[in-house]
């Protein structure tokens, strides 16, 4: 019976409501036990009926366009999203589930070609912060992340982010030292980067300096998951032919070369195998500069040795030995570019 | 001596002679049995099919779900993780005689390795058979041809949310191929898959071409794909041409043919086909949705410098927008009678281990005669069909239509094999056992 009553209630009165639950929680949340519980519940009940209406129930359809409508209204004016993500963790463990859920619906709401949540995200950008910072607290960051997830697959909103300082905050979050935390602030991190091709290359032009120098702490990560992961994605993102600018500038660095040998060089086969994928992209390229045709010549050899022997029984993959077969050839026809420079020292590897 | 021995022992039987007039008595009798000519009806004589288990490796042979110019495709399941999957079949002897054919393959299979997207159909084993001369490539299964979904629609039309619902993974996957430098060159209804849960899949990758991956744009020079999904700049016979406008010009004309059922161009023979193109002068039809027709406008630009790129298509107000559902969507047509598509490896298995059990089921003649009859009046109407396509459209180069042909011929072949003609016989009522 208690049912119907809930389900008759206006989107406006259960905006209210929860705002109201959620105020006396947010203020009772140091001392009051049994006035606290009871804020809560009323969080979570009304959660329930919101959620209810925009997913409708096993025995209810969803409520009809006009309710939803005056709802996702009620939510912007009241502010409630904003307020309710930042209470995450006073709420209850089924409560912020329905946050997510309500959070995500209400995001993938479109009128014709508008958006209506992005667009009042944009000009709330705190809700995307606060959401970016849940990735600190454990209790909330498995829910934060479905929420930027969907966030990031609006272009806008992917921005904000991006452009964002919090930003870089991703780079200690894949590698903190719960897994599951870990594994998805870099599956958010991954999406940021590379959802929105045009923009993460724009993104990671401007940027270069900054982000790679962040990133190089990933790939030296001790966490070998980070490690290979991060590597893994560099890959990826170099050889998109989006991403062709930042490509020729990271191949151009000296640095990069040694890091990626000794990622060759590296216990783990998989990792290995990844460096591989990276390496291959500075021996392809047909300007190398110099530094980069130094160091390749001083290890010729040696690298020709190396590769004859590299994963050799990864004989199923054609693709891999053909680049494999390629890399040796144009490996062992390196010419140096002037005769004082085929000091045979190999101070690399 | 022994002569005289063996008389004695060796009473010599008695031979009876029969003169010529008693052969001709007994041969009588025994062909007036059996000289009068014994009716069987044509519903007497059954027919049995054959449901005989095969592996290729570790996948079980189902039917054949599709055919093109370069061998069958077949549904396969595969034994290790009971995954249906499809097999495209590739013969040696049949690739010779397309142009690049081998080549192709090759290709098609480098590609496919290395390309990994929800939108992109997913290459998941290569067999090889040295004494067939036979070349099995395993793929996700998925279970219709948007060409097939569009042959089956009123007017050869999607309405326009299911038409956007395709289109957009379409750039979804195309853009992934782009980033990857793999240029398609041969995106049509007919190379988009679809599986059971709508889910959009580019197939075929024997024409596609992969850009070094430090060249400083996407210059094509080859320019291969249907003629009537080709841009102007490929028509014309240019020497090189941007590869991604190209794909986005085909995108272009697919979309055109997936929302109007028509195509942009037309012309009675190839050669027209092309002409036309080369013009590049096209209308939108009468009546179609204003923004999907601006969309068309932009895509199909006969300058492909003014062509939109993938961008801008994401950014285009009818893409952005999702249409909305108007009724139901245009449903999967029933491949060979079965509205389910359901698994056709199944009946194999099923009488390769409970064949005892199993009630088989026969055919007569005369059942036999009318589906053929069936699947001629099918096929007259769909050939016709297929001219009205092919006449405002594309196939016409030679190969496409010896290998129609010949897959005609191979049909006929199989429809032989297929049954074992008279393994028991129902009912002989006119027909004595001698």
């Amino acid at each position: 019976m208690p049912f119907f009553g809930k389900s008759q209630k206006s989107p406006a009165e259960l905006v209210k409501a929860l705002k109201e639950a959620l105020k006396a929680l947010e203020t009772l949340k140091a001392g009051g036990d049994k006035k606290a519980e009871k804020a809560q519940e009323d969080v979570s009940k009304n959660l329930v009926s919101i959620k209810n209406m925009l997913y409708g129930t096993s025995d209810s359809e969803p409520q009809t366009d006009i309710v939803v409508s005056q709802l996702a209204q009620e939510l912007y004016n009241s502010n409630l999203l904003l307020l309710l993500i930042q209470n995450l963790n006073q709420i209850d463990f089924e409560g912020k589930k329905d946050v997510a859920l309500v959070f995500n619906n209400v995001l993938r709401r479109q009128i014709g070609t508008r958006s209506p949540t992005v667009e009042y995200i944009c000009t709330k950008p705190e809700i995307l912060f606060t959401l970016m910072a849940g990735y600190e607290h454990q209790e909330i960051a498995l829910n934060c992340g479905t929420m930027l997830r969907e966030c990031a697959r609006y272009e806008a909103l992917a921005k904000i982010m991006l452009y964002s300082d919090e930003f870089f905050n991703f780079f200690q979050y894949v590698e903190v030292s719960t897994f599951d935390i870990a594994s998805d602030a870099f599956s958010t991190f991954k999406e940021l980067l590379t959802r929105h091709k045009i923009l993460c290359a724009e993104f990671l032009e401007t940027n270069y300096d900054k982000v790679f120098t962040h990133y190089q702490r990933l790939l030296n990560s001790e966490n070998y998951v980070t490690r290979r992961q991060s590597l893994k994605l560099l890959g990826e993102l170099l050889l998109d032919r989006h991403n062709f600018t930042v490509m020729t500038k990271y191949i151009s660095n000296p640095d990069n070369l040694k890091l990626m040998m000794n990622m060759l060089r590296e216990k783990s086969r998989n990792i290995q195998f990844e460096a591989f994928h990276v390496f291959k992209v500075f021996v392809a390229n047909p300007n190398k500069p110099k530094p980069i045709l130094e160091i390749l010549l001083r290890n010729q050899d040696k690298l020709v040795d190396f590769l004859t022997r590299f994963h050799t029984e990864r004989s199923e993959d054609e693709q891999f030995n053909d680049e494999k077969a390629y890399l040796i050839k144009q490996i062992k026809e390196l010419k140096p570019i002037q005769t004082d420079g085929t000091s045979q020292s190999s101070q690399q590897q | 001596m022994e002569e005289d021995d063996n008389v004695p022992l060796d009473p010599q039987p008695v031979v009876e002679w029969l003169d010529d007039d008693e052969i001709a008595q007994l041969d009588l009798q025994t062909i007036s049995n059996s000289l009068q000519f014994n009716r069987v009806s044509s519903q007497d004589i059954i027919y049995q099919k054959k449901q005989k288990c095969k592996m290729v490796g570790r996948y079980v042979m189902g039917d054949k779900l599709g055919e093109g110019s370069y061998g069958k495709v077949k549904e396969v399941l595969d034994s290790e993780s009971l995954t249906r999957r499809a097999v495209k079949i590739l013969a040696k002897r049949k690739l010779r005689r397309i142009p690049n054919g081998e080549m192709n393959v090759r290709n098609e299979i480098l590609f496919l390795r290395s390309l990994k997207h929800k939108n992109v159909v997913e290459l998941i084993d290569v067999l090889y058979n040295e004494e067939k001369q036979k070349m099995y490539l395993v793929m996700e299964y998925c279970v219709c041809v948007l060409q097939e979904l569009l042959a089956s629609a009123p007017e050869s039309k999607l309405p326009l949310f299911q038409a956007h619902k395709y289109f957009v993974q379409l750039i979804d996957g195309l853009q992934y191929l782009h980033g990857q430098g793999v240029i398609h060159s041969d995106i049509k209804p007919g190379n988009l898959l679809l599986t059971l849960d709508d889910t959009l899949k580019i197939s075929d990758f024997g024409v596609t071409e992969k850009l070094d991956p430090f060249a400083p744009d996407d210059t094509c020079t080859k320019g291969q794909g249907s003629p009537a999904f080709q841009p102007p700049e490929i028509a014309n016979g240019h020497d090189s041409f941007s590869g991604f406008k190209a794909d986005i010009w085909s995108t272009g004309v697919t979309l055109f043919n997936i929302t109007t059922g028509a195509y942009p161009f037309e012309g009675d023979n190839i050669y027209r086909l092309l002409e036309n193109i080369g013009k590049g002068v096209w209308s939108v039809p009468e009546g179609l949705d204003p923004l999907l027709s601006d969309l068309l406008v932009n895509m199909l630009r006969f300058d492909s410098k003014e062509r939109y790129t993938i961008q801008q298509i994401r950014n285009h107000t009818w893409f952005m927008s999702s249409p909305i559902n108007t009724g139901d969507s245009v449903p999967i047509p029933p491949l060979q009678g079965n509205a389910l598509r359901s698994s056709t490896v199944l009946p194999y298995l099923e009488s390769y281990h409970y064949e005892s059990r199993q009630n088989n089921v026969y055919f007569t003649e005369h059942d036999l005669n009318e589906a053929e009859e069936m699947a001629r009046q099918q096929e007259t109407s769909s050939s016709s069909q297929n001219m009205r396509i092919s006449k405002n459209n594309s196939i016409t180069n030679e190969e496409a239509f010896t290998t129609r042909a010949s897959s005609d011929l191979n049909k006929k072949r199989r429809t032989k094999k297929k049954f074992i003609s008279c393994i028991s016989v129902k009912k002989l009522t006119h027909c004595r056992q001698s």
